[in-house]
């Protein structure tokens, strides 16, 4: 599913700083693989997800997905696998203000030429009743809680039906109950729709969730 | 959903700086519109005027030139007299292809038929006449009999009475002349014969007689020959008849002229600030919008929208603003100055004409074009810029 083949990133802060913030990074996932990804702050790991989806150019080094090279498709078709493929999950607050629960889900619609709107919304529907917020579809971010807003967003990261979901530190800004349901939330898409999964997060407990864990320090994988 | 519906929700989500550019926007295109209207308002009246006139030079006694532009520009009477044997004496000049005579006159004070006190009226001989020809050989066959009248766009003839009179004698207007926004508009044209008519039976009919001096004329209208110089003419019957002046007619209204200038100097100066102005507001409000809103712009990339798509949106937003600030400038601008037409010609000192519909709408549709490409422009340089950025920058802190 993802291979990463000796991939490094390094950020041109100015002519005098440049800051390695991946190193030599080599990683096979597999198809159907729940990898949770650990490591401190400034570690790397956002920026590993960004090269995976190919939201940022690798410095060096070749980033597979499906062994298709991201980076060697042009910007349409690469926004098209994102959309086809990819669901992410922020680690900021990441719905649109403006739209309610409903339309942020169907937002990745909007972005594929071939969208039928009244099966989108009704997906959207049948997704946002799976997370719990049948009575939420008209409600706007700010009249959501933490965990409702998380709960959107993984709703809108599966309106596509992606074969890969990224999640940067989705339970980062939850308390500690919301953080595991959230989690158990995640480990139940992973074992119901088979979806492969790469979830980065700061506390080493949260890595039983996934099949397999990784370790970054300093961008690099120090432990697998 | 469409992108379009997500760039309103984008607008209504920030309504401060929605209003700030959609008031640019209005601004603009108020500031083209107003300005155009002004300009090209008093520079068609004037143009107007000379064709109605058309004549190259037109003879007046000696000192009555200002008179004559005044009543021309302004529609009030003046009364000059010259022996009508300089029309043959301006005939024997070289150079001078056709010339007739006018006899101006004024109605009494007061009359009930215009909406000015005293009306200027001019009448024409028919025999040499080339002025009214070309317009009543289109629009009335066989020309003005007698005690028949054509009249400026504001003559009319009085309902309660169901006739024009003028020194007791009623006249039928056969036609009324297009709007030219100067004095011509509140004048009325008929023919020696029924001068003559009116000054007979004013006698018996008016309460004041009109006096037209016998063997006498107004003015004399002049046309040169096709390649002939109309100030070398000008110069040469000024050189045979001492008692007359000679004013030609592409110099006729300079001050008028020099005041629309001045105008149109100031107008392009006040455009030029009012779009530096909001055009540089609105590159500065897209900059600060789009960079609050990086995050929103790096989430949508990595959903999956396309670097065109996300251009397309922000600059959808940018051209509703245009196009609803640009319709709301454009009709007011187009109102205040029909409403304030009559303090235009006051404080301007130039004459003006409203355009009809046909022009207007082209003004406006232009106005509009001009906002939206210039709004698009100011807005594309943070907009392109952002849309460069790689989404995983764009979503950082
Ligand atoms: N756009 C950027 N410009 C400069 N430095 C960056 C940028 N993005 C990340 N970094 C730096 O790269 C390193 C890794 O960042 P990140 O991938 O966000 O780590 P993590 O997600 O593990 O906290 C950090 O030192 C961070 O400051
Ligand atoms: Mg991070």
């Amino acid at each position: 599913m993802i291979t990463l083949h000796e991939v490094s990133k390094t950020y041109t802060v100015s002519k005098e700083l440049t800051v390695p913030a991946v190193r030599n990074v080599t990683l096979d996932v597999a198809r159907g693989e729940f990898v949770v990804i650990t490591g401190r702050s400034g570690s790397g790991k956002t920026t590993l997800l960004s090269l995976v989806a190919g939201l940022t150019r690798p410095t060096s080094g070749r980033v597979l997905l499906d062994n298709v090279d991201v980076w060697r498709l042009p910007d349409a078709e690469q926004s098209l696998l994102r959309n086809r493929k990819v669901g992410f999950v922020f680690q900021f607050p990441s719905l649109l203000p403006t739209l309610n629960s409903l339309d942020n889900v169907m937002l990745p619609t909007l972005f594929a030429d071939n969208a039928d709107p009244a099966q989108a919304k009704q997906r959207a529907t049948h997704l946002l009743e799976q997370m719990g917020l049948s009575d939420k579809l008209h409600a706007y971010p700010r009249q959501l809680s933490g965990g409702q807003q998380q709960r959107v967003v993984i709703a809108r990261a599966l309106m596509n039906e992606p074969q890969l979901l990224l999640a940067d530190e989705p339970t980062s800004d939850l308390d500690e109950t919301t953080e595991h349901e959230i989690m158990g939330l995640f480990r139940e898409i992973h074992q119901q729709t088979g979806v492969t999964v790469l979830l980065v997060t700061h506390s080493a407990e949260l890595g039983s969730y996934g099949t397999r864990s990784i370790q970054m320090a300093g961008g690099e994988i120090v432990a697998s | 959903m469409k992108l379009i519906r997500l760039a309103i929700s984008n607008l209504a989500g920030s309504s401060f700086r929605s209003w700030l550019v959609f008031f640019c926007s209005a601004l603009m295109a108020g500031f083209v519109v107003s300005g155009t209207l002004v300009i090209r308002g008093a520079d068609s009246s004037l143009r107007l005027a000379l064709e109605r006139l058309g004549a190259d030079i037109i003879v007046v006694p000696k000192g009555n030139s200002q008179r004559l532009e005044t009543a021309l520009l302004m529609g009030i009477p003046a009364h000059m007299w010259m022996p009508d044997t300089v029309v043959d004496d301006i005939r024997a000049v070289s150079g001078v292809e056709a010339a007739s005579p006018q006899i101006y006159l004024s109605t009494l004070r007061g009359a009930v038929c215009c909406s000015v006190p005293e009306m200027f009226l001019i009448a024409y001989d028919p025999d040499t006449d080339f002025t009214l020809k070309p317009w009543l050989e289109k629009n009335l066959e066989g020309g003005l009999a007698l005690a028949e009248a054509v009249g400026g766009s504001l003559v009319f003839v009085p309902v309660q009475d169901g006739a024009l009179l003028v020194y007791g004698t009623s006249l039928e207007l056969k036609g009324t002349l297009e709007a030219t926004g100067t004095g011509l508009d509140q004048s009325m044209f008929f023919t020696f014969d029924t001068a003559f008519k009116i000054a007979e039976e004013s006698s018996d009919l008016a309460v004041k007689v009109l006096d037209i001096p016998p063997r006498t004329v107004s003015s004399v209208l002049v046309r040169v020959g096709m390649d002939q110089d109309p100030h070398q003419v000008a110069l040469a019957i000024a050189e045979k008849l001492p008692n007359v002046t000679p004013m030609e007619t592409s110099s006729l209204f300079q001050g008028q002229r020099e005041q629309i200038l001045s105008l149109l100097n100031s107008v392009v100066a006040l455009l030029g600030i009012t779009w530096l102005l909001g055009m540089g507001l609105t590159t500065v409000i897209f900059a600060l919008a789009v960079n609050q809103r990086r995050r929103q712009i790096g989430v949508m990339r990595a959903l999956g929208a396309r670097r065109t798509v996300v251009l397309q949106s922000l600059l959808m937003e940018a051209g509703l603003l245009a196009i609803a600030g640009g319709i709301q400038g454009i009709a007011i601008a187009a109102l205040a100055i029909y409403l304030f037409r009559p303090l235009i010609v006051r404080l301007m000192g130039v004459p003006f004409l409203f355009p009809g519909f046909l022009p207007l709408a082209g003004l406006g549709l232009g106005a509009l074009a001009l906002v939206l490409v210039g709004v698009l422009l100011a807005a594309a340089i943070p907009i392109v810029r952002v849309s460069l950025q790689d989404p995983a920058i764009s979503m950082r802190e």
